[in-house]
């Protein structure tokens, strides 16, 4: 027997604490932006969507990233070719599957007629807007996680997921109420 | 053209997932009365999806290790190595869910909401607990078959499990929310 339950508590329970007191965080921006919610509840549906694509992106570029820099055609560089192109297409990718799921979400939510008081091409631009400043800014996190662990002699690939999917679902609810504040929308 | 490789095996996936985190979505989108009637409930709910979602990948995780050491198949899948994953996991939940929902009490106050803590703490621990039973069983389920057919469950468990598990997870804090809800 190799596997005992108090060692498995013992390792996982710091860093779930450290996570969770983030998610309380999301939560409470989503609390102080209850009636939106209430009143609108398309941006509700929205909510595991922005966070699920933001958090997969992250973890695929920090993954593509870890290899590179475990096999060598990434340097620690913020100048590295290769790097820019991993985080280009990653914006890429974000675009296309915020386009397409923004407009997926409108039509789920105009089945539950949640969405009179907003029109279709509205919605998605906020959801894009929202998904493209989330995916830059996970894209510098991961690079930096990245750069930072595997200078430290840790291994990219334990350290980058977990930060980024974290720091991207109290990004993507923060991202979600700026944008549409600045739509006027509350 | 490799950035077009990248972009052609990764967005199918991604959108999908999508497609699972609208289901999940929808769900939320169903609790509006439950969260005018409970304050402080809409805190706790990025906090229970990442805790299912990092206790369960690990969980498949370190089950797809075993099998790669040989220490868990098909043939031989109830043992005791897998007794203590799941004891593990389970005791995991239930601390974590405490502490979410102790800390969804605190932030709330700190913030001028007054939330009943008996309430919003025993709806996170029910959720926690029962989305972890379902989940666990999921999991050996998917690793079962898995190595029936001889797949490695390193590529499977994860996407599998992130995928099912937000979904689940939300149906849990419904129920239970309700549940509660219609008890206290």
């Amino acid at each position: 027997m190799i596997y005992n339950w108090k060692t498995i508590v013992k390792n996982g329970l710091p860093l779930l604490t450290i996570a969770v007191i983030a998610e309380i965080f999301a939560g409470q921006i989503l609390q102080g932006n209850e009636k939106l919610l209430i009143t609108l509840p398309i941006f509700l549906i929205s909510i595991p969507v922005i966070n699920s694509v933001g958090g997969n992106i992250g973890s695929v570029l920090g993954a593509r990233l870890a290899s590179g820099l475990h096999v060598g055609y990434i340097t620690r560089s913020l100048k590295d070719k290769e790097m820019h192109d991993n985080v280009l297409i990653s914006l890429l990718i974000g675009f296309i599957a915020y386009f397409v799921l923004g407009i997926i979400i409108y039509l789920v939510a105009s089945l539950g007629n949640n969405v009179s008081d907003i029109d279709l091409i509205e919605f998605v631009t906020i959801i894009v807007l929202t998904g493209f400043l989330l995916v830059f800014v996970i894209a510098i996190v991961s690079v930096i996680t990245a750069f930072i662990s595997f200078k430290y002699g840790l291994d990219p690939d334990d350290i980058v997921a977990p930060v980024v999917t974290t720091v991207g679902d109290v990004l993507g609810i923060g991202f979600l109420f700026l944008i549409t504040g600045v739509f006027g929308i509350w | 053209m490799y950035a077009k490789e990248m972009a052609k095996q990764s967005l199918p996936l991604i959108v999908l997932c999508g497609l699972g985190a609208i289901v999940a979505g929808s769900t939320l989108s169903l609790m509006v009365d439950l969260f005018n009637k409970i304050p402080g409930l809409i805190v706790v709910i990025p906090g229970i999806i990442a805790m299912r979602g990092n206790i369960g990948t690990a969980l498949g995780s370190r089950l797809g290790s075993a099998y790669h050491l040989g220490i868990i198949d098909d043939e031989n899948l109830w043992n005791e190595d897998l007794k203590q994953n799941i004891i593990g996991s389970f005791v995991l939940s239930f601390l974590v869910s405490i502490i979410i929902g102790v800390l969804a009490y605190i932030s709330s106050l700190i913030i001028g909401v007054y939330p009943n803590p008996a309430l919003l703490i025993t709806i996170v621990i029910l959720a926690g607990i029962i989305s972890g039973l379902i989940l666990n069983l999921l999991t050996i389920g998917i690793i079962y078959l898995v190595f029936r057919r001889g797949y490695d469950p390193d590529n499977i468990t994860g996407p599998a499990l992130a995928t099912f598990g937000d979904i689940i997870t939300m149906l849990c804090i419904f129920g239970s929310a309700l549940l509660m809800e219609a008890i206290l």
